[in-house]
């Protein structure tokens, strides 16, 4: 029973960041059908920003200012690190390719995942940097059920990642900006021709999908202390995987997806064996898929004749 | 405007000349472009009509009439004559990759192209037939092992791929569009995984299969990295050849309206499904095919040969040359190849790319004369000042001479700033700033307008130059993939459709 | 339109040809084509009549970029030191691998091409040996890696060039192995390998020994991409008291680690030469086998490691080996000038004839015919609670 929790709270931690990425993975789909592959980089980015926070504070094992505030602010600046990234990527390569085949977004994502990438080696070095969690946040803290440990970063992560979740459900519902992204994300001339600024809406999708990103980098550094310049490519493909599996386009979708990924991932490395993880969670992926063809939550797809 | 319509080529007719990005503007859309609910047709017969005027015109016409096939057999030929003129190991090497990553272009062109299916997981089609040819040509099976020889074993490889192409397509019947690529996606996944992971002993696992026997067909076998750049040609062409016929049949054109409508070209009685799993087989039989020769050729595989790097290589080559064109998945193949692995390898070349495709740019998109003539007199002016000034303030912030060697070096070193500290030594800080400072003044450059992106280009120009000397020639691997990420960007802004693509219009 | 076609394709391919054809020009005058690293090797460059090429083969970007880069810092801290040393001109030029076989080949036939190459430094990887050992061998290029450790690289006889300065497989794990048992008594352990050709080596001359002293051998698997191992951590059962990973990258170790603090296991890990970094891998109460020293602990390599301290802070064990292979090279190349210009052939026969008494791996070096290293020695190192490395057999 404690093992089945252990490895649930492991998928649920692993789940929320893919869920996170997917999220910025699916607003940017929704509005202009595009799969950003570079979105993985901008998640390294917050990650590197969030470590270069924790130095600026003196480092890990000394930090000038208390715990929180350095994560508060570790937040902030990533996300708005981010999400201004993602808005100067979106203006200078995507923007002249919107009413391009939709096959030409993905190679000019390509190249700026590529550009991210190795930008990132050639500022920062090859070396892998440790955020070095345990120095700052001890392991102590937590739940300690007997032999049910879980760290209270993990607790953090998965009931940060809702409230962010939640929050973004709230504004594409409620508010007008939210209406905006809808009707972008529907029909873009109609939008345009009731006055909606489409460039603008696009923008902010972009900044709060990357914003999101950010975010989610510094919780994977504060949760698996590993930064280094080609942690986005793994983590984008799965973000991408569970965007699409949960039905692309679709917010909640996004956020089923990727917990649904993790937790396989997690429980198929604790209860039938971890060197045919991968294979086995793609077998099941695609039997999903099969079942159901707009992913678990997503809308039909109306054909256009 | 009519004289400018009747130029542009009528109805809907080639648009504005989309320049990369940074010098485009914006705010601007031309009422030119295809638009939806033009008639793809008639804009592209008007297109036809316009050829350049006087003896140009005339040569156009006069090779416009000359046959499809004589046209292949030309280029063919010119190929042929390229192991002759006396290439080294390295050089035949790029070409047979070349051909390589063209057979597989070519083959994904049927499924991305034509039939309009995103197929991610093109590379386990050729995983699937090197591995089955290295599991047909080696003692990887049991002690003495299996030998067939070259006509037995590509057959056999593809039709298994053939086969194996039909069971990853088969998920299309119910998913379209990205879902079905992420499917696909996984199937390529998994075959890293498989022959990574899954029993070792047969496979070869991380280990590999080496030791294969080379390509040996009726008493002859092919030894040489010439061998097998005519082999490659001649498979090259067949596969051109064959899907050409293809293209022109009822087949090519169930494709071809698969891709634009399905749903109305099931109302016209085309079997969508089966075109569909058409569409994969043949893709998959082609890559089956490259990968036999890639394996013969390599004499080993491993898994990690034909992971998502590759894919990606692929994809770019064609998208790049124009989805949808035979001659663009070739040209397109062709023109990464040499650049990605052949050129920007040596850091002279990467040099002369990077100078020659800034120079390029500008006096391509640079009008009237006056400006250009000015922005580059500025830039050699403001380079030979700020040397002069920075080597009176202090002599190490000019110590380091252009890490750049040969002629570059030669004609630069009074020119680019290259600081070196008191051991000889090239400090990466300043490079690591002047770098950051690079891609803002590039972003600030597409933004601004008139007198003053003029005048910003002159020092973004500067810097362009000694941060390049500073800092990105001495790490030529990570450059490499810094230019080709710029250069896809980059190529992609300047010409969507790809350099020999049409332009297509996609109802959504 | 035709005319805009026709207009690129004969621009694209003009240009290709004018760049084939200006290139096999380039070719044979390398020394411009080495580019950027002649900065760092020929400040110490004296007399010009001894000049030649070392080329490195490494995973210089990838995923893996991080062993690689240490390797080529390692390799030109080297360079600069011999030609001070011995008044050569020896450059460096860099061959990126990524390490995949394909890329490793191309790489390959483009040294093999340069005629002023006259060794080599790596591939890294076992399998990018197999793939390019043929290729090396009919140029007769010598080429010494500093991190392969199959044993079929050299028992095979396909690869007659090639030599390597670390000890193979079949000797470093039956070693460790018998450590294990000896020393840590366990009755269960779990064995992880990251699914490349050194760890599934490694884990295969192992697991027999183990299960051979009865020992409950729980094996799992992971790949190198994944940097969070929660999911194998509560694996480990509280009967399981030592967790053995023979990993190439230490930060993953230090990460397993990090899980085993945090899920409060006790399971005493044991790395191999992946994991040892005393920068990197810091758990206390680990061990750690390594075919190197620790080079901050000897020293006559207090110069070395000041440099490498700025150069790459954070080095493990892949610099070193590579650091004493190229300077076996320089050496050759050297030896080899005193009889006339450097060719292949004449620092192959000084590479074989190698034989130093003493290296940066505080061990001489001697190469026997088949290429592996003699005498290969073999550290055990424990992390004390403090975080540092102490020798405890070697």
């Amino acid at each position: 029973m404690h093992f089945f929790v252990q490895e649930l709270v492991n998928g649920l931690t692993q789940g929320a960041l893919y869920a996170l990425l997917a999220l910025g993975y699916s607003m940017v789909y929704g509005v202009l059908k595009l799969l950003n592959f570079a979105h993985g980089d901008i998640y390294m980015v917050g990650a590197f920003i969030g470590y270069f926070v924790l130095q600026w504070f003196g480092g890990p094992g000394a930090l000038s200012a208390p715990v929180p505030i350095v994560i508060l602010v570790m937040f902030l600046l990533a996300s708005g690190g981010c999400g201004l990234l993602g808005v100067v990527i979106e203006r200078f390569a995507y923007r002249p390719l919107r009413d391009a085949p939709r096959i030409a977004p993905l190679i000019t994502a390509l190249g700026v995942s590529f550009f991210l990438e190795n930008t990132a080696l050639l500022l920062w070095g090859a070396s892998y940097r440790s955020y070095s969690t345990s120095s700052f946040i001890s392991f102590s803290t937590g739940i300690h059920a007997g032999p049910l440990q879980i760290d209270v970063v993990r607790i953090m992560i998965i009931v940060l990642s809702v409230i962010l979740m939640l929050g973004l459900r709230v504004l594409v519902d409620r508010t007008s900006l939210g209406k905006q992204m809808r009707a972008v994300a529907a029909d873009r001339e109609a939008a345009e021709m009731l006055g909606i600024n489409v460039d603008f809406t696009i923008s902010a999708t972009f900044f709060i999908g990357s914003a999101l990103a950010g975010v989610g980098g510094v919780m994977a550094g504060l949760v698996f202390n590993t930064v280094y310049s080609y942690m986005g490519f793994v983590a984008g493909l799965y973000a991408f995987t569970a965007a699409v599996v949960g039905g692309i386009g679709s917010i909640a979708g996004a956020v089923v997806g990727g917990f649904a990924i993790g937790i396989a991932q997690s429980m198929i490395t604790g209860y039938v064996s971890s060197t045919y993880t991968n294979l086995l969670v793609f077998g099941i992926l695609i039997v999903v898929m099969l079942l159901r063809p707009s992913g678990l939550l997503g809308r039909v797809q109306l054909q256009k004749v | 405007m009519a004289s400018e319509d009747v130029r542009a080529g009528g109805l809907a007719g080639e648009p504005k000349d989309p320049s990369p990005a940074g010098l485009q503007d914006p705010g601007v859309t031309g009422p030119r472009e295809p638009s939806v609910g033009v008639d793809e047709w008639v804009a592209r017969s008007a297109q036809r009509r316009t050829y350049a005027p006087g003896r140009l015109g005339d040569a156009q016409r006069r090779l416009e009439r000359v046959g499809w096939w004589p046209r292949l057999l030309a280029v063919a030929v010119l190929a042929a004559v390229i192991p002759q003129l006396g290439l080294n190991q390295f050089q035949l090497q790029i070409g047979i990759n070349a051909l390589l990553l063209s057979i597989l272009a070519v083959g994904l062109n049927v499924a991305v192209g034509w039939a309009g299916l995103l197929d991610l997981g093109y590379i386990a089609f050729y995983g699937f037939g090197a591995y089955g040819f290295a599991l047909l040509s080696s003692n990887q099976l049991s002690a003495s092992g299996i030998h067939l020889q070259a006509w037995e074993s590509i057959p056999i490889v593809m039709v298994g791929g053939a086969i194996l192409g039909l069971i990853v397509g088969f998920p299309s019947r119910r998913l379209i569009g990205d879902y079905l690529a992420i499917v696909t996606l996984f199937f390529g996944e998994a075959f890293v995984e498989f022959t990574n992971n899954v029993a070792p002993s047969k496979l070869g696992g991380p280990n590999g299969i080496f030791g294969l026997d080379p390509i040996r067909a009726f008493g002859t076998q092919i030894l040489t990295n010439t061998g097998y750049f005519y082999l490659l040609l001649v498979l090259l062409v067949l596969s051109i050849a064959v899907l050409r016929l293809l293209d022109t049949s009822r087949t090519g054109r169930a494709w071809r309206a698969v891709r634009e409508d399905p749903l109305a070209a099931s109302l016209m009685t085309i079997p969508v499904n089966r075109v569909k799993l058409m569409a994969f087989a043949f893709g998959a039989m082609v890559a089956a095919m490259a990968g036999a020769v890639y394996a013969a050729q390599q004499t080993s595989v491993f898994p990690t040969d034909f992971d998502t790097p590759v894919l990606i290589l692929i994809y770019a080559g064609l998208i790049l040359g124009g989805a949808g064109s035979l001659a663009g998945a070739v040209l397109g193949a062709v023109v990464i190849e040499i650049t990605y692995d052949g050129l920007l390898r040596s850091p002279t070349w990467a040099g002369a790319i990077f100078y020659v495709l800034i120079l390029l740019t500008l006096v391509v998109k640079l009008r009237p004369w006056r400006r250009l003539a000015g922005v580059l007199g500025g830039t050699v002016a403001l380079g030979f000042a700020a040397h002069a000034i920075a080597k009176a303030i202090s002599a190490s912030a000019v110590a380091g001479g252009p890490q750049s060697g040969g002629i570059i070096h030669d004609a630069l070193v009074n020119w680019v700033i290259v600081p070196a500290n008191s051991a000889g030594n090239i400090p990466t800080g300043p490079g690591n700033a002047g770098f950051i400072v690079l891609i803002a003044l590039v972003i600030a450059l597409a933004q601004l307008r008139g007198r003053w992106r003029t005048i910003l280009m002159v020092p973004t120009l500067y810097l362009a130059a000694c941060v390049w000397e500073m800092r990105l020639v001495g790490t030529p691997s990570t450059t490499r993939l810094i230019l080709i990420g710029a250069i896809l960007i980059v190529m992609m802004n300047a010409r969507p459709q790809g350099l020999l693509g049409s332009r297509r219009v996609e109802v959504v | 339109m035709a005319v805009r076609r026709i207009t690129i394709v004969a621009a694209v391919l003009s240009a290709l040809i004018a760049a084939g054809c200006g290139s096999s020009s380039n070719n044979n005058n390398s020394t411009s084509s080495s580019g950027g690293s002649s900065t760092t090797a020929s400040t110490g460059g004296g007399s010009k009549s001894c000049t030649a090429s070392i080329g490195i083969e490494a995973p210089l970007t990838g995923p893996v970029a991080v062993l690689g880069q240490e390797q080529l810092a390692f390799a030109k801290m080297a360079i600069k030191q011999d030609n001070a040393a011995n008044h050569t001109n020896i450059q460096l030029v860099q061959g990126d691998t990524q390490l995949t076989p394909s890329q490793a080949v191309t790489v390959t036939q483009q040294f093999v091409s340069n005629s002023s190459i006259v060794g080599v430094v790596g591939p890294a990887g076992s399998q990018e040996v197999e793939a390019v050992g043929p290729i090396f061998g009919r140029a007769g290029v010598p080429f010494i890696s500093g991190s392969a450790t199959n044993p079929t690289l050299t028992s095979s006889g396909k690869n007659p060039t090639f030599f390597r300065v670390v000890s193979r497989d079949d000797v470093q794990g039956p070693q460790d192995a018998n450590w294990i048992i000896s020393h840590l008594h366990p009755k269960a352990l779990m064995i992880v390998d990251d699914q490349e050709v050194y760890s599934t080596g490694l884990v295969s001359a192992m697991m027999p020994i183990f299960q051979k002293a009865g020992i409950k051998v729980d094996h799992e698997s992971v790949s190198q991409k994944v940097t969070d191992f929660s999911s194998l951590v509560a694996k480990v059962t509280p009967q399981t008291t030592v967790v053995v990973l023979p990993w190439q990258v230490a930060a993953n170790g230090e990460q397993f680690g990090k899980n085993l603090a945090e899920q409060h296991k006790n399971a005493t890990i044991v790395g191999t030469d992946g994991l040892f970094s005393p920068s990197a891998f810091t758990i206390p109460g680990s061990y750690v086998s390594s075919f190197g020293p620790d080079i901050t602990a000897i020293p006559s390599d207090a110069s070395i490691v000041a440099q490498a301290k700025v150069a790459f802070p954070k080095f493990g064990t892949f610099g070193p080996p590579v650091y004493a292979a190229t300077h076996v090279l320089d050496d050759a190349i050297a030896t080899a000038c005193k009889s006339g210009s450097p060719s292949r052939s004449s620092v192959l026969s000084a590479v074989k004839a190698t034989d130093e008494s003493t290296s940066i791996l505080g061990q001489p070096i001697k190469f026997d015919s088949k290429g592996d290293l003699v005498g290969a020695k073999w550290f055990l190192f424990k992390i004390n609670s403090a975080g540092k490395y102490q020798l405890v057999t070697g």
